[in-house]
């Protein structure tokens, strides 16, 4: 715990007193990392601080409607869908969604007292070059939200493995209080200047579990959950393809590489139209293996993944007759298919992917 | 004037949020709370729009939605003696929606009357941050935290992003003053009359970008352009100090959707709109040099195949505007991009594309010194975005100013082209 007092993630402290108002002025974002456990009350008041004059912070903080929740351990965030998060079912975009979990994620470390500047690296990670990249990512959205509706998501992280942290998601309708989706994660660290991956170490570890619950708490507690499956690979020839993708200028992050929304739009791009007019995203599983720079060209390959009851290569061999794309017995109108991204000129994989979607619902 | 006009999506183009299809749904699922102000402020948002579709709006200190007041919370399905014709026309569930909306406008009411004050945490006064109309129902104000994912390369927020919460502004104006007939943004007698707004030109001018976590404040507010346009402002502040960080002006006119004709405004519509017209000076002194159209022998620069993704497209399935600024700037020279911010853009809208349009995007490098004032490190281009075939999608001009000094990198020189 000495630890902690060198770093800038410590201002204020909890003495324990009874006065809310003896931590005087601090910027709502930092929290105690004493691993007594907080009293609510100090707890919340450290998120509703007015903080003042200490910077955009309190101001920013209280328009995201986000903040710790009263144990510390996980992170929650309000979100109004606007205009143009709004595509073409009238409901937000799986990217849309995409996006606020991303958003989600960096606010998260920032009120925890990480980075401030939006990477979510620790001070030690920042020290020795190293960042978080996505290795895989799964979302499964049972209703989408419509314009100008009010979801809140809560975000949480915890430890995977040896070289992995995982960070799950939980989707909510405000005025209803149902799930509307559930999502998860799972990081690798990497080294910035030499793109390789690295151990967690655990001078790292020590940073960030003490803000992640102490028993495992899982989005997808089920077992044989879909954000398990193992993802085969698409070999050719595949049954939808959509050539020579390039990544726009908006589509470079922070990080100097193709932020990892990017890669969605890019797997639905292959997609049969008439999916896309008749169904809605049900869930998506990505597998994230190489990065995309600027410049680099990618193809998205789509077929439909035969459901048999083995896990074997799902591939539509020939040409077998497209009217029959894969159906599960048990939901007729839902459809799943296995993607591939790839550099369009070496070939080499970037991402591997798996959706389901089912059909529309009437509005 | 060219026959096809850009659809707008500054004026709402999705169908309306408030059919009766979805609100019967909200109906259903929403807890609506009699008692106070509904928890789900985005319905009472609809409510407004379709108790207020008919009324004559008040200026003058009043707020301008205001609701049928003669309604009882009390009553159910039972018509007090209507003066208005609004309430025979509405069926029976918006006795309820009114009184929930009476509720609403009562409470914002208290909130519209107080003036923004430099340091004033104006966010306890729209707790919902759907905006709210201010000065005296003319004008829309709404702040915006910028995220994360709205940020460029070089750590601020994008001008997409700035152009995306114009957007929003103008569309929540429209909605909450009631100006929102159906889904195109018309007004019901432009409804009848098959009439929607099309965005035509626009203009932005921003001094300063914000970055992640800051929160900006957007006023937006209508009024007359000449005798058959209309011109939508908009002024983007620092929420803390104040500062002014963006400019923008749009035209827009009025188009038939049937025939694709541009339109005269005509009188009832007239009616319906002039009470809603700020009639202010325009925020932004209107850049009237001509847009030359580009070639492949004046522009430098060239980018083919742009296609429209799935996430770009609209409700109608056409490519939202704001898009098409991203789509210029692919083809503006790296060198500028890494050393220059945008200082300023306009653009003319000719032609909506849709899914399976593919795009050209061409820009030149004006001359430095071709007469107007530019400072030194300041540079011009020119832009084109067409379809394969030729035809325009949209012409544009934009404005650098060299970065702030922290950034890396030299001021770049691009030798200018000869246009």
């Amino acid at each position: 715990m000495l630890k902690f007092s060198s770093c800038n993630v410590l201002q204020c402290r909890f003495s324990g007193s009874n006065s809310p108002l003896s931590f005087g002025r601090c910027s709502p974002r930092i929290v105690s990392t004493s691993r007594l456990s907080m009293t609510p009350v100090q707890a919340v008041l450290s998120y509703h601080q007015q903080g003042g004059s200490t910077g955009s912070g309190s101001l920013a903080d209280r328009l995201r409607w986000g903040g710790l929740t009263e144990d510390g351990l996980s992170y929650k965030e309000k979100f109004i869908i606007r205009c143009y998060e709004v595509g073409i079912n009238k409901t937000a975009t799986i990217v849309t969604i995409a996006n606020f979990l991303q958003e989600l994620g960096g606010n998260h470390a920032q009120s925890v007292g990480f980075s401030t500047d939006g990477f979510g690296t620790t001070p030690t990670m920042r020290k020795l070059h190293i960042i978080w990249v996505t290795a895989r990512m799964h979302i499964e959205v049972y209703k989408y939200p419509a314009w100008s509706d009010m979801i809140e998501i809560e975000t949480w992280c915890q430890n995977e493995g040896r070289i992995g942290t995982r960070r799950d998601w939980i989707l909510k309708d405000v005025a209803t209080g149902e799930v509307i989706g559930r999502a998860t994660s799972k990081w690798v660290m990497m080294n910035k200047d030499t793109r390789q991956l690295q151990k967690v170490s655990d001078d790292v570890k020590e940073e960030y579990l003490v803000f992640c619950p102490r028993e495992p708490r899982l989005a997808f507690p089920e077992k044989n959950s879909k954000s398990l499956k193992k993802i085969a690979k698409l070999v050719d020839p595949v049954q939808y393809s959509r050539l020579g993708l390039k990544p726009r200028r908006a589509d470079i992050d922070m990080n100097q590489h193709v932020n990892n929304v990017t890669y969605i739009g890019w797997v639905l791009e292959s997609i049969p139209e008439e999916i896309i007019h008749t169904h809605e995203l049900q869930a998506i599983t990505l597998d994230y293996r190489r990065e995309c720079q600027q410049d680099d060209v990618v193809d998205s390959l789509t077929s439909p993944e035969l459901v048999e009851a083995t896990e074997t290569v799902s591939v539509l061999q020939g040409t077998n007759g497209f009217a029959t794309v894969a159906t599960r017995e048990d939901q007729p109108d839902c459809h799943q298919f296995l993607h591939l991204l790839r550099f369009s000129g070496d070939g080499q994989e970037i991402n591997r992917g798996r959706t389901e979607w089912r059909k529309k619902p009437t509005r | 004037m060219v026959a096809t006009a850009a659809t707008s999506t500054f004026f709402p183009v999705i169908s309306s949020p408030d059919s009766s299809g979805s609100k019967t749904k909200k109906l259903g699922n929403g807890s609506i709370n009699l008692g106070g102000i509904p928890s789900k402020p985005s319905s009472s948002g609809r409510l407004q729009v379709k108790a207020n579709a008919q009324a004559p709006p008040k200026i003058n200190g009043t707020n301008v939605v205001t609701a049928p007041v003669e309604v009882s919370k009390n009553e159910d399905g039972v018509n007090s003696p209507p003066p208005r014709t609004v309430i025979n026309q509405l069926p029976d569930w918006s006795m309820l929606l009114a009184a929930i909306t009476t509720v609403f406008l009562a409470a914002e009411k208290q909130w519209t009357t107080l003036d923004w004050k430099p340091k004033r945490p104006d966010m306890l006064i729209d707790p919902f941050g759907i905006g709210r109309i201010v000065q005296d129902g003319l004008a829309f104000r709404q702040n915006f935290s910028i995220r994360s994912y709205e940020i460029g390369a070089d750590r601020t927020a994008s001008i997409e992003t700035v152009m995306n919460h114009l957007q929003e502004t103008a569309l929540n104006h429209v909605r909450s003053a009631g100006m929102l007939g159906d889904g195109f943004g018309s007004t019901p007698e432009m409804f009848k009359k098959n009439l929607i707004w099309v965005v035509t030109r626009m203009q932005v001018e921003v001094d300063r970008y914000p970055t992640w976590g800051d929160v900006v404040q957007v006023d937006t507010w209508v009024s007359a352009s000449g005798k058959n346009c209309m011109r939508r402002d908009w002024v983007i502040r620092d929420s803390k100090t104040g500062e002014i960080l963006t400019r923008a002006s749009s035209i827009w006119v009025m188009m038939n959707k049937v025939t694709r004709r541009l339109s005269k405004i005509p009188e009832e519509v007239r009616g319906e709109i002039e009470p809603y017209f700020m009639n202010s000076e325009p925020v932004v002194a209107e850049d009237s040099r001509k847009l030359v159209k580009l070639d492949d022998s004046s522009a430098k620069y060239v980018r083919k195949g742009l296609t429209p993704r799935w996430s770009d497209l609209d409700v109608n399935q056409h490519v939202n505007n704001v898009k098409y600024i991203g789509w210029i700037l692919e083809s503006a020279p790296l060198p500028i991009l890494e050393s220059h911010e945008l200082s300023s853009v306009t653009l003319e809208y000719r032609r909506e594309c849709g899914r399976d349009s593919v795009l050209q995007s061409l820009t030149a490098v004006s001359d430095h010194g071709a007469g107007n004032s530019m400072n030194l490190g300041e540079m011009e281009c020119q832009h084109l975005l067409r379809l394969e075939d030729g035809s325009e999608v949209l012409r544009g001009r934009t404005r650098w100013r060299a970065k702030k000094p922290e950034s890396s990198g030299d001021v770049a020189q691009i030798p200018p082209e000869s246009a």
